[in-house]
């Protein structure tokens, strides 16, 4: 039998409160540490660039004290999207294919480009959603807010609401767990009336009408959660005006010069790893 | 001036043909604690929302200090001078970290770093959460997060507190420590308008409104209040403490408890009985302990008449993850044919997830569990077709209607069962007809058009019409108002009575009262069980949680020599029990005297 639980695998999010120095840093050094993963990430042209990327970002959750098991956990669920992506790779041929044809089954082969694609892209997303694990795991989501409010400082010299649109990114952090919890609430209400849920079906239209019954009451949820929020903070004042913060972030020479050497990296990685040739002239 | 003042208000939610709220004068003194009562959909609510600029008014006018909630500049300088705090505690947390949230409104009047910090210290200090600071909202106990909804409103340093049924999702520890603060705000000078479905924190109140349809019906001393013959029609109820110093008086017509508490009413008594006879000594018999005397059921061989039986059953939510918690802790309980089980403790004692071990929507990490004879556990166990035998009504399950007309959403569990046509159309009709909704007017009324208490109701049915053996009830009846608690609590009786199995959890020890059996948990364990006599009248009151008044007041009774054993649970029993003291002979008819507490 299995659990009707939301959380186990979500991995992606959730602020894990370790204390470490790698916690302890400014939201502002933490944005630019998730860009110099993230950029290179993207910018790899091959498997092992991406999985280096990723094996850096898990030596940095050593520090952060952030199991490395706790981000690997997190592709869990992501799973199934790569093997979507790897079965598409594998029937569509990609034009001017000139590698080794692996393996043949009637209309469909399987060149060797087309398996360095698949794992190119599979170590990529991978090393993505390691380098976001680690980010939310070791940035609280204030300090997410903080640290868009703090990138966007400057520009509300020139009229742009800084402060909006980090409020913008806190509340849709902010919504992940709560809609997860109205979420399973209703799973739980409407398998207690007989609906397929955690009973193992593997009829995909089963399981899809299964889920009906619980988006449109988890949309109206989500609408009054909404309104609510929005109650609480209209009536404590909030106009979308000017504000206040009670946080600050005091950034020491050591955290001025380490923010340098994370741009540093940012550009040369991102170079490097671009220049590295393509296999298989793909 | 008065502080706040009301004339004339009408208001109208956009495309509804009746008023939600009518012609309401009304004015209110600085350091007033004004309660607001009425059933569910009377318009409280909307009152406090015009009160603070959130819901627009159609007519009349409404000041608080002289400014006008209408007015967009007006409005913000009076939301400076106003806090607000809502019913549900979650919902209104607006930061992630404790100190952030409260810093909330202050941070939104722009005012310095310094003096931010200086307010948000003192208003946590205030509230009692100081060592919390740092500590994420989310972590916070429900009460402690209310608590910290009401630092949050304090940092504004507001002359007006507004109280939306703030208590409604808090357990009665929480509650105590919410309203005390209140008390003590008030006390500094604070104005506190509580919108409330309790009738005992009415009586906290100097003055009450009574809100029937969107009119203003009362507006007294809630001493007066509950003497009103219309009680019932307005969906209120007597305070315990009154309701029994009134049946007292019915045939002794000098007792005047001096207040409200259980010891006001011992007083009572003890000068009553001096002055009726003074020799009379009633002789204190040596009270057992609850756990002495508590049944050895649980170690009784399992038999058909069981329901459910938990045992040792230990639960931990992502176990093996960095998230892990443990919800339950060896619990053993069983519900048997027949039975009304009540399951009480604080929140996160373990409650909900004790009764979803019930229809095996939680499997336990250990222990073991039957349902209606059946192992779930056991390969090839069908779950839906068990799940539909042990049904359960999570919290709030007017949440997870999703059909557009009722009478299909009552249909939805029938229909998985696979009833079809005639049998079908007869299991919704009498699922319906059971709460009070009539099958033939609600049938196609949009769920959307419901009230509240109606959508509770509508949900219940959708529960009964899948005709289970067995009930697991979460909370059925938070946030109902007294007349829709009544109901609900007959409709429990009644379906034990056609031989179910009913299992509730409830923050009410009256409500708990009513069970035959009572489950205390206290973090994942069960601490305390027993019938309702052997749970709520020994020696110590159950862990972490207070007696239920009556209860209380019997054995102040006891302990006092005046009685020979506390036996009462309700008003009624105890009454009859005081009535006793003073030679009266028994009524012979409290609904239940509860005969098992007497040894």
């Amino acid at each position: 039998m299995k659990d009707l639980e939301f959380f186990r695998n979500a991995t992606l999010g959730q602020y894990v409160d370790s204390r470490s120095r790698v916690h302890a840093l400014a939201p502002l050094t933490k944005y630019l540490g998730l860009l110099a993963l993230a950029v290179p990430a993207l910018a790899s042209r091959t498997a092992y660039a991406a999985l280096a990327v990723m094996a850096l970002g898990l030596l940095v959750a050593l520090a952060a004290k952030v199991r490395p098991a706790f981000l690997l956990r997190g592709l869990k669920p992501a799973l199934p999207a790569l093997a979507l992506i790897v079965a598409l790779q594998a029937l569509l041929s990609w034009p001017g294919d000139a590698s080794a044809v692996l393996l043949r089954l009637g209309p469909i082969d399987v060149t060797l480009g087309e398996l360095a694609n698949s794992a190119r892209i599979a170590a990529r997303l991978a090393a993505l959603m390691v380098t976001l694990g680690l980010f939310t795991a070791t940035a609280s989501e204030s300090q997410i807010v903080h640290g868009v409010e703090d990138i966007l400082a400057p520009l509300s010299r020139l009229g742009i609401p800084a402060h909006r649109l980090a409020l913008v990114v806190g509340i849709a952090f902010r919504f992940i767990p709560i809609l997860a919890g109205e979420a399973e609430l209703i799973v739980k209400a409407q398998a207690s009336r007989g609906a397929d849920f955690g009973s193992g079906t593997r009829n995909p239209l089963r399981r899809v009408k299964a889920w009906l019954p619980v988006l449109v009451p988890l949309m109206l949820r989500a609408l009054e959660r909404s309104e609510a929020l929005v109650e609480a903070m209209e009536a404590r004042g909030y106009a979308g005006g000017l504000r206040s913060r009670l946080a600050t972030y005091p950034v020491g020479p050591r955290e001025k010069a380490l923010r340098a050497g994370l741009v540093l990296f940012t550009l040369v990685s991102a170079i490097l790893v671009s220049m590295a040739p393509a296999p298989f002239g793909t | 001036m008065a502080f706040i003042d009301v004339r004339r208000l009408y208001h109208r939610y956009p495309g509804s043909p009746v008023h939600s709220l009518s012609d309401i004068s009304f004015q209110i003194e600085p350091g007033e604690y004004l309660a607001v009562l009425g059933a569910n959909g009377s318009g409280k609510s909307t009152l406090v929302r015009c009160l603070d600029g959130l819901a627009e008014i159609e007519s009349g006018t409404v000041r608080l200090g002289g400014l006008d909630p209408m007015n967009a500049d007006e409005l913000a300088q009076l939301r400076a001078r106003t806090g607000l705090v809502f019913q549900s505690p979650a919902d209104q947390l607006v930061a992630s970290v404790v100190e952030e949230d409260c810093a909330f409104g202050p941070e939104n009047l722009g005012l310095p770093r310094e003096e931010i910090a200086r307010r948000v210290a003192s208003a946590l200090e205030a509230a009692g959460l100081l060592a919390e600071r740092s500590r994420p909202a989310w972590a916070l106990s429900a009460g402690q997060q209310q608590r910290l909804a009401v630092a949050g409103a304090l940092a504004l340093e507001p002359e007006l507190l507004l109280l939306d049924e703030a208590t409604a999702m808090i357990d009665p520890p929480g509650r105590t420590g919410f309203l005390d603060l209140i008390g003590r705000l008030n006390a500094e000078g604070a104005t506190v308008v509580h919108v409330t479905h309790s009738m005992d924190e009415a009586l906290r109140a100097r003055r009450v409104l009574v809100l029937h349809r969107g009119r203003l019906v009362f507006d007294g001393a809630p001493g007066d209040l509950f003497e009103r013959p219309e009680l019932e029609a307005w969906s209120l109820s007597r305070p315990v403490s009154l309701e029994a110093a009134r049946r007292g008086r019915a045939t002794f017509p000098e007792f005047r408890p001096a207040g409200q508490a259980p010891s006001d009413f011992r007083d009572e008594l003890a000068r009553l009985a001096r002055l009726a006879r003074p020799a009379r000594q009633a002789k204190a018999a040596p009270l057992a302990r609850a756990a002495e005397r508590a049944p050895a059921a649980s170690v009784d061989a399992p038999s058909d008449d069981d329901a459910l039986i938990l045992e040792k059953v230990a639960h931990e939510y992502l176990g093996g993850t960095e998230l892990s918690r443990r919800a339950l802790d060896g619990v053993s309980l069983r519900a048997r044919k027949g039975e009304l089980v009540a399951l009480v403790g604080a929140t996160g004692s373990g409650k909900s997830s004790a009764l979803q071990h019930g229809n095996a929507l939680l499997a336990p990490s250990s222990g073991q569990v039957r349902i209606l004879g059946r192992d779930p556990a056991a390969k090839g166990a069908d779950l839906k077709a068990l799940r539909s035998r042990a049904a359960l009504a999570v919290q709030r399950p007017e949440t997870a209607l999703f059909e557009t007309c009722v009478g299909d959403d009552v249909a939805f569990g029938p229909r998985n069962q696979g009833l079809r046509g005639k049998p079908l159309v007869e299991r919704v009709r009498s699922a319906m007809e059971r709460v009070q909704l009539p099958y033939a007017e609600f049938r196609d009324r949009p769920v959307r058009a419901l009230s509240g208490g109606e959508k509770r109701r509508a949900a219940m049915a959708g529960v009964l019409a899948l005709d289970p053996e067995l009930l697991l009830l979460d909370e059925p009846c938070a946030g109902l108002d007294p007349a829709g608690r009544e109901s609900a609590l007959a409709l429990q009786a009644a379906l034990k009575a056609e031989g179910r199995a009913v299992a509730v959890s409830t923050h009410s020890m009256d409500d708990a009262t009513r069970a035959d059996r009572v489950y205390v948990l206290e973090r994942g364990r069960v601490v305390a069980e027993g019938s309702p006599a052997e749970v709520f009248l020994g020696t110590e009151p159950p862990p972490g949680l207070e007696r239920p008044w009556a209860a209380e007041a019997s054995v102040l009774l006891w302990r006092a020599g005046l009685t020979a054993a506390p036996a009462a649970l309700d008003a009624a029993a105890l009454a009859d029990e005081a009535l006793a003291v003073l030679g009266v002979p028994s009524s012979g008819g409290g609904p239940r005297a509860a005969g098992e507490g007497a040894p």
